[in-house]
């Protein structure tokens, strides 16, 4: 009878399916104790093997870069390293920009087509150009002079195509949303949009930042050196406030949350003449559904855009925006004010020594049919404390 | 029974630490073959893999009452395509006849998207690869999102401490502060617009390099690597000798051919010029001796700085940096004592004198971003071609600035050996390939904060709960937790 397992599965003993196993040379001379630790000893050498060899990459931070698993190869060579043919693509741009700045001038002078106001123009561009090449210079000679990362080597996780290592804001972005915010007063919504920054972000990065500024003025050490080793680390959005492109978009800022009721598939026949617009669409999905452009987090966007593609000019497209904000902002207002009012009229307020006691009449109808009434306040007879129980989850669920 | 490796190699598992185990079982790991077993096997595999990563610490039973089979996405929305169309050119074309080839939608439109990628076709509003295929969202790939939620993975995300486990004893220990109040419980769910910080002491001895002994400031990595270079130097001494002797001829050479700027005046001098002031144990006589080369400098500035030269003030802004950060004790500075504070008084007067000594119109400062471009602009164009004064000035400034650069290096990052970990502090090892940061959290690392913006979300080609597996992986979990297995 022929032996059920084959020889070649025989040789190598399995550990794990989930995972490769190193092709190792066989031991030049034969170990003394042959026992059965020598499996386990085997691996951790593979180990050690690889952290000397192809592992030793990452020990230490790459220059100016990241420094992901995809980025290299089974070696341990960079992949971006090896083809680098950007440096030969760009170099005439490079002496194109590097002319002197005098003999540009002189030419400027010379030719008598130019008005004095084109010349100081063509001198400006010149100066931007000059700034965004010693910028570009001074990134590559940080990474020393190793190509910028691709896409592809952006994943810390080889197997994961989906999840990629995305940007995260520089010092210099951080410090300009903040002032932007809260020295130049400018509300979050054309912060965000003008500097590409996610709504929630643009809020977050300045309340951060405005601990950082308490902290320095109270004298708190800061963690500068762990901040600018992780940054270094990180891939960042840059700010150049002197360069060709001085913002970097960060993210997409119009990101439209899919709905659960969008989920479904339904079939909606509609005749072929109807213009069935994405307002028709969400009604379909739900009597209640708003169409994409009220539910994005900036539709003052597409208002503005709209604005544009009727032909407004500059001006009135200004005028109708600040129409539109003094129009939001009266209406917050008489709301406010409506709260207030309802306020004075239902609360009775009792000053204490400490604390304030505010008295509302209320209802007893409140607590509904079952006892359970959402709106219901006060100690309900009869209704069992859940606090206590197993499996229910005792932690807080918010702090304010 | 014995208690399992946490990080074995016979079976091994991805943890999420920044452990060298970790990245070696990550660079080795493959997505299990599906060939000669059952569904059920596959799915028990992918689960197991997946739940060691996603931890843990989170009891099984925990975590399947976390589940949810409703996973979030968002769909990225230009603001130009709603102003432009309101949806019915969508539904043109299904009877018409207008519907288009693949061939003919290869070239449509292709503008810019919204998160600056070039393949997006703007016509449609959907996100399309290289040869043409739509993005997908990878929904599998948020199995786990649940977790994401959880404190002690929010501040391992956050690269505050080194693994979950760690980030969870912080906040055991009470190190870990949400929205300003002390939080005991790692599995507190992190709220939309909640901000979580750690004491930086504890987030620097969690990423920072390890020390090698308890009354030493190096890191093993440090100490292994001298050990290394020791060996080595041992193994080809005889070799070396002959060299070294050769290089130090020179060297005196070049020295006689720089003597006007380099001529040691005093026997005093020349000790302080020899003994390198980071050795030195004396925290007066170390101020005394960087006093005396700062005003040597005073003097070599009045005169062209030849290449040499400039390297010496390179290498003693260096030796500025490392003596500073040995004499200073960061932990009390009442404590300090008076000959030390007096030596760093000197010696930042004799920093001032050096600035009052170069024209202040051509001091570059950190803060005017010109002036600092007027700096390498003159760098740019050829310094040899002005005049020597000029040069010469210029090279003053330099040195200036760069020497109080070095200060304030070595203010910020002193070494201090009382401190739990290697300084000045550097990351430790391995901890770049696994640095990243997803886009629902917004950190400072300064002040070791960080705001839980909103929940992760997938979107079309990227999913934002990082997991080291792949799509077969993801959906074979996700399969194995849905009710009906």
């Amino acid at each position: 009878m022929p032996p059920r397992i084959s020889s070649s599965r025989l040789s190598q003993p399995q550990t794990c399916q989930c995972f490769r196993t190193r092709p190792c040379e066989p031991p030049s001379s034969r170990q003394f104790h042959a026992s059965a630790r020598h499996e386990v000893t085997h691996l951790r050498r593979d180990m050690y093997a690889w952290l000397k060899g192809p592992g030793k990459v990452f020990r230490k931070p790459l220059r100016g870069s990241t420094n992901y698993l995809s980025a290299y190869d089974k070696q341990g060579n960079l992949f971006r390293a090896k083809k680098d043919d950007r440096g030969t693509r760009n170099r005439d741009e490079v002496k194109e920009v590097a002319e002197n700045e005098e003999t540009a001038s002189r030419r400027d002078l010379e030719d008598e087509s130019l008005t004095d106001e084109d010349r100081s123009a063509r001198a400006e561009q010149r100066e931007v150009a000059r700034n965004t090449r010693t910028a570009e210079d001074e990134e590559t000679e940080a990474r020393g002079g190793v190509p910028k990362e691709r896409t592809t080597d952006m994943r810390p996780y080889p197997l994961n195509h989906m999840f990629r290592s995305q940007p995260v804001l520089s010092e210099e972005l951080r410090e300009q949303l903040y002032i932007q915010v809260a020295v130049n007063e400018y509300d979050l919504a054309s912060v965000a949009a003008s500097f590409g920054v996610d709504i929630r972000r643009v809020a977050a990065a300045v309340r951060l930042k405005t601990i950082e500024k308490q902290w320095e003025a109270e004298g708190k050490p800061l963690a500068k050196p762990y901040s600018t080793a992780i940054l270094a680390m990180l891939p960042t959005t840059p700010f150049k406030p002197d360069t060709n492109k001085s913002i970097t978009p960060h993210e997409p800022i119009n990101d439209l949350p899919v709905h659960p009721h969008t989920r479904q598939q339904i079939f909606y026949p509609a005749s072929e003449s109807r213009q069935f617009t994405r307002e028709d669409a969400a009604k379909v999905f739900s009597s209640k559904l708003l169409p994409a452009d009220k539910r994005i987090p900036l539709p003052m966007l597409v208002d503005l855009e709209k604005w544009k593609l009727e032909g407004l000019d500059r001006q009135q497209r200004t005028e109708r925006q600040v129409a539109k904000d003094t129009e939001a902002r009266e209406e917050a207002e008489e709301q406010a004010r409506k709260r207030a009012e309802w306020e004075k009229r239902t609360q009775r307020v009792v000053k204490g020594r400490r604390w304030d006691f505010k008295f509302q009449d209320i209802s007893v109808d409140k607590v509904g049919k079952d006892g359970r009434g959402n709106e219901a306040v006060g100690y309900r007879y009869g209704m069992p404390h859940v606090d206590r129980k197993r499996g229910v989850v005792k932690i807080p669920t918010s702090v304010a | 029974m014995a208690r399992k490796r946490f990080h074995g190699l016979k079976r091994p598992r991805i943890r999420q630490d920044f452990s060298k185990e970790t990245l070696y079982n990550l660079s080795r790991l493959i997505t299990p073959g599906a060939a000669n077993r059952t569904f059920f096997q596959q799915k028990w595999t992918a689960k197991s893999m997946a739940r060691a990563y996603h931890n843990p610490y989170v009891r099984e039973g925990q975590w399947t009452r976390m589940f949810d089979r409703r996973l979030p996405a968002v769909v990225s929305m230009s603001h130009q395509y709603l102003a432009k169309y309101d949806g019915s050119e969508m539904a043109l074309g299904r009877g018409m006849g207008l519907e288009k080839d693949a061939r003919q939608r290869e070239e449509t439109l292709r503008g810019e998207g919204p998160d600056g990628l070039e393949d997006y076709d703007v016509s449609s509003q959907v996100l399309r690869k290289r040869d043409g295929r739509v993005e997908k969202t990878p929904y599998m790939h948020m199995t786990f999102h649940p977790l994401e939620r959880r404190l002690d993975t929010a501040i391992w995300r956050a690269l505050f401490s080194s693994s979950t486990k760690q980030a969870r004893q912080f906040v055991v220990h009470g190190w870990v502060k949400v929205n300003g109040k002390k939080m005991v419980y790692p599995g507190y769910q992190l709220n939309p617009g909640d901000m979580f910080s750690v004491d930086p002491e504890r987030v620097m001895f969690a990423t920072g390099a390890r020390k090698s002994k308890k009354g030493s400031p190096v890191s093993d990595q440090e100490a292994e690597d001298r050990r290394m270079e020791r060996n080595a130097a041992k193994s080809n001494a005889a070799a070396r000798n002959s060299e070294v002797e050769e290089g130090l001829e020179e060297v005196d050479e070049d020295e006689d051919s720089d003597a006007g700027a380099a001529t040691l005046e005093s026997d005093e001098d020349r000790e302080a010029m020899t003994t390198r002031p980071e050795d030195e144990q004396d925290a007066r006589k170390a101020m005394k001796n960087l006093v005396l080369r700062a005003k040597r400098i005073l003097e070599d500035s009045k005169r062209k700085l030849s290449g040499k030269r400039q390297q010496e003030l390179r290498s003693f802004a260096q030796s500025v940096r490392k003596t500073m950060a040995k004499h200073r004790p960061s932990s009390d500075p009442t404590s300090v004592p008076e000959s030390a504070e007096g030596g760093v008084a000197d010696f930042e007067t004799a920093l001032a004198e050096i600035m009052t000594k170069i024209p202040s119109d051509s001091i570059p400062t950190q803060s005017t971003s010109a002036a600092q471009s007027d700096a390498t602009a003159a760098a740019s164009s050829n310094p040899q071609m002005q005049q020597p004064e000029k040069t010469d000035e210029y090279n003053a400034a330099k040195d200036a600035a760069l020497l109080s650069q070095a200060l304030d290096r070595a203010r910020e990052n002193p070494i201090d050996v009382s401190k739990p970990y290697a300084t000045p502090w550097q990351p430790r090892a391995f901890m770049s390939a696994f640095a990243f940061i997803p886009r629902y959290l917004e950190v400072n690392q300064n002040v070791c904060s960080a705001v839980y913006l909103r929940h992760p979300v997938a979107r079309p080609g990227l999913a934002e709960v990082p997991t080291p597996f792949g799509g077969e992986v993801m959906g074979l979990a996700f399969n194995w937790y849905l009710r009906r297995r």
